[in-house]
C-alpha cells in the first residue's frame, strides 16, 4: 500500500463501470431485488393484515409468551388492540432488514473479483495504473454503496407498508421509531462493511462466482443468523444503546477492512487466479 | 540505444514450482522481441512480472528505466496490454469498455470520448461502439481490445496472442499495424504460437521453456549459431535423383545435398556456391527452374531450438504431431 493520495476520479469510474454492468445483470440484480421485496414489503404486508384482525385471545397469548415478557412493557402501555401490530411489525419484523445489507453486499461482493476473474476481465484491470489501495476502495464501495442504497430503500417501504396495513388500527405513523432510525441510518451501513470486510478477500481468492459465493456463504450465513436472531433484542435497547452497538459494529468492520486492504495487493490476486 | 527492457535474474514461483526461473535479457527500445514457447513455459507471467502485476521472488528488472515491483503504477501508464482474451465486459458496449479504461489511464470526460470514438473508428468498429460486446465475434473483441491497448500511446506494449481468432485478411491489418507501431520507435512483446507473424516482425527472439530463458538473440544470429553454412534449394521440377545428389555433393563448397520435394536442399559455405552448383546441375542435361539461398525462418530455429531442448531434457519435442508420430514410427 502506498501512501498517495486516493485518485477519486478513478475510484469513482471504477464504481459507477461495476454497477453500470450490475445493472444489466439480471442473475445479480433479480436477488437484490426480490429478497427486500419478500421480506421488507410482503412479508410485513401478510403478517400486519393478520395481526390486525387476530382475536384479543391471541394477543394476550402472544404477550404471555416468554420471547416478549422482555418488551412486553412498553407495548403494555398501548391501547389493547394496537399491542399485537407493534409487537409483529415494530419489534419483531423490523430487524430483519438488517439481513437486506449483508445479502446485498454478499452477493456484489462475490461480483467484484471473481466475477471479474470468470468474465476474463480481471487482467485487464490489473495492467491499468490504479494502485492497489484505490482497486479495494473501489471494488468495497461497488459493494457498499448499493447495499445501503436498497437498505434505505427498502426500510422506507417497509415504513410506508406498516404503517398503511396498521392505518385501521393505529390511525397514526408509528414506523419509524427512534430505534428503528438508528438501526437502519447508523447500524445497517456498519453491517454492510463488516460484510464486505470479510467477502472481499474471499471474493480475491476465488476462481469463480459460484466458489465466491459458496465461500462468502459460510462465512456471510452465521452473520445472517446473528442478525436475525439478535436484532430483535436491540429494538429493546433505549436509542443510545443502539447507537453504542452500532459504534462497536463500526469499529469491526473498519479493523477487518484495514486489516484486510493490507493484505491485498495486485500480485495475490493475479496469483490467486 | 537506451534499453526498454533490462532483466537479471527474473524469478517467480507459484505453489506449482517455477514459472519463471532466472530470466535475464536486455532488449533495447524500438525492437519487437518475439516471446516463443509452449504452453506454460511462462510467457505470461513473465509479461506480469515486467508490467508489475506480479512481484519476483527473486532478481530484477528495469522496464523503461523504472523498476516494475516499486514503480508499477508509472510503467502501466507507459506501457499497453493485449491480453490474450479480449477482456471486455460483455455486458458494455465497445465504448463503454474503452471508457472505462480511457478515464482510468487520467483522460478527461471529453478527451476520452473523443480518443475512443477515434480509435473505433480506425480500428473499424464505430459503427458497433453502442452494442454490447458480448455479441461480437473474436475478431471484433480483438479489434476492440487493440484499440484499448492503444488508447494513451503507449511507448512499450505487450501483445498476448494478437492474431488469435482473426481472419487472414485481419491478422493481415493487425501484423502491418504491429509494423507501424515499431516503425514509429515503440517496443513490442509479441508472445504468440503464430511463428509466421513473428518471423515478420521480431528484430529479436526468446525461447522459453518451463520459466528459463533457453535461447535469446536475433533470428539470424540464432541460426547460426544452430548451423554454419548457407541453405539453398535448387528446382529440378522432381526430387533430385542418387546421381544428381552424388554430383551436387563433389561441388567445391557443397557441405551437404538432400534430396526434396522437386528438387534438392543443399548447405552450401556460402552463396557464391550457388552458381557452380547449378552449372554441375545443368552439366547433367537437368533443367533448373529455379535456385535461391534460403535463409532458416523464425520457425526452423524455434523448432531446432525446441528440439535441442527435448533431448537435452529426454523429452518428445513440441513441434506437434510430427515429432510425436516419428517416436512412434521409431
Amino acid at each position: 500500500m502506498n501512501r498517495t493520495r486516493v485518485d477519486w476520479v478513478a475510484v469513482r469510474t471504477i464504481v459507477g463501470r461495476d454497477i453500470r454492468a450490475v445493472r444489466r445483470s439480471k442473475a445479480i440484480t433479480l436477488p437484490m431485488i426480490l429478497v427486500p421485496t419478500v421480506l421488507l414489503i410482503l412479508l410485513p404486508m401478510a403478517i400486519g393484515v393478520l395481526a390486525r384482525n387476530a382475536p384479543t385471545s391471541q394477543v394476550e397469548n402472544a404477550l404471555g409468551s416468554s420471547l416478549v415478557q422482555g418488551i412486553a412493557q412498553p407495548i403494555l402501555s398501548l391501547p389493547e388492540r394496537e399491542r399485537l401490530v407493534v409487537l409483529v411489525l415494530g419489534y419483531l419484523l423490523s430487524p430483519l432488514l438488517l439481513v437486506i445489507p449483508l445479502m446485498v453486499s454478499a452477493v456484489l461482493a462475490a461480483d467484484a473479483f471473481a466475477g471479474e476473474k470468470e468474465r476474463r476481465t480481471l487482467e485487464v484491470v490489473l495492467h491499468l495504473p490504479i494502485s492497489d489501495r484505490d482497486l479495494f476502495l473501489a471494488k468495497v464501495l461497488t459493494a457498499l454503496l448499493p447495499a445501503v442504497a436498497i437498505t434505505w430503500l427498502g426500510s422506507a417501504l417497509y415504513a410506508v407498508v406498516c404503517n398503511v396495513v396498521a392505518w385501521p388500527v393505529m390511525h397514526r405513523v408509528f414506523v419509524p421509531f427512534a430505534q428503528f432510525g438508528v438501526v437502519v441510518v447508523w447500524l445497517a451501513p456498519a453491517v454492510a462493511l463488516l460484510a464486505l470486510g470479510l467477502l472481499v478477500i474471499v471474493s480475491s481468492r476465488a476462481r469463480t462466482t459460484q466458489e465466491a459465493n459458496q465461500l462468502g456463504g459460510a462465512v456471510i450465513l452465521p452473520l445472517i443468523f446473528v442478525a436475525a436472531a439478535q436484532s430483535s433484542a436491540l429494538m429493546l435497547l433505549p436509542p443510545l444503546g443502539v447507537t453504542a452497538v452500532g459504534f462497536v459494529v463500526w469499529a469491526l468492520a473498519l479493523a477487518l477492512l484495514w486489516f484486510n486492504s493490507r493484505r491485498f495487493t495486485r500480485d495475490r490476486l493475479a496469483a490467486a487466479g | 540505444m537506451t534499453a526498454a527492457i533490462r532483466t537479471e535474474g527474473l524469478t517467480r514461483g507459484f505453489r506449482s514450482g517455477l514459472a519463471v526461473d532466472g530470466l535475464t535479457f536486455e532488449l533495447e527500445a524500438g525492437q519487437v522481441l518475439a516471446l516463443l514457447g509452449p504452453n506454460g513455459a511462462g510467457k505470461t507471467t513473465t509479461v506480469r512480472l515486467l508490467d508489475g502485476v506480479l512481484l519476483p521472488h527473486a532478481g530484477r528488472s528495469l522496464v523503461l528505466g523504472l523498476d516494475p515491483a516499486v514503480d508499477g503504477d508509472a510503467i502501466r501508464r507507459r506501457t499497453g496490454v493485449l491480453t490474450e482474451n479480449a477482456g471486455l465486459d460483455d455486458r458494455l458496449t465497445s465504448r463503454e469498455n474503452l471508457l472505462y479504461v480511457a478515464r482510468l489511464r487520467g483522460f478527461t470526460r471529453s478527451a476520452a470520448t473523443r480518443r475512443v470514438d477515434e480509435l473505433l473508428e480506425r480500428f473499424g468498429m464505430a459503427d458497433r461502439r453502442d452494442d454490447l460486446t458480448g455479441g461480437f465475434s473474436t475478431g471484433q473483441r480483438k479489434r476492440v481490445a487493440l484499440a484499448r491497448a492503444l488508447l494513451h500511446d503507449p511507448e512499450l506494449l505487450f501483445l498476448d496472442e494478437p492474431t488469435s481468432g482473426l481472419d487472414p485478411a485481419g491478422t493481415r491489418d493487425v501484423i502491418a499495424l504491429i509494423d507501424q507501431l515499431a516503425a514509429e520507435g515503440r517496443t513490442v512483446v509479441l508472445a504468440t504460437h503464430f511463428l509466421g507473424e513473428a518471423g515478420r516482425l521480431a528484430d529479436r527472439m526468446a525461447v522459453l521453456h518451463k520459466g528459463r530463458l533457453r535461447a535469446f538473440g536475433a533470428p539470424d544470429e540464432l541460426a547460426a549459431q544452430l548451423w554454419s553454412g548457407v541453405g539453398a534449394e535448387l528446382d529440378f521440377g522432381a526430387a533430385a535423383d542418387a546421381a544428381t545428389v552424388a554430383a551436387l555433393a563433389d561441388v567445391p563448397g557443397v557441405r551437404s545435398v538432400h534430396p526434396h520435394g522437386d528438387g534438392a536442399r543443399l548447405v552450401l559455405d556460402d552463396r557464391e556456391v550457388l552458381p557452380r552448383a547449378v552449372a554441375a546441375a545443368v552439366g547433367r542435361g537437368l533443367a533448373v527452374y529455379g535456385a535461391a539461398t534460403r535463409r532458416p525462418t523464425l520457425e526452423d530455429v524455434y523448432f531446432a531450438i525446441e528440439r535441442r531442448i527435448a533431448e537435452e531434457e529426454g523429452e518428445i519435442a513440441t513441434d506437434g504431431f510430427t515429432a510425436r508420430l516419428a517416436e512412434v514410427a521409431s
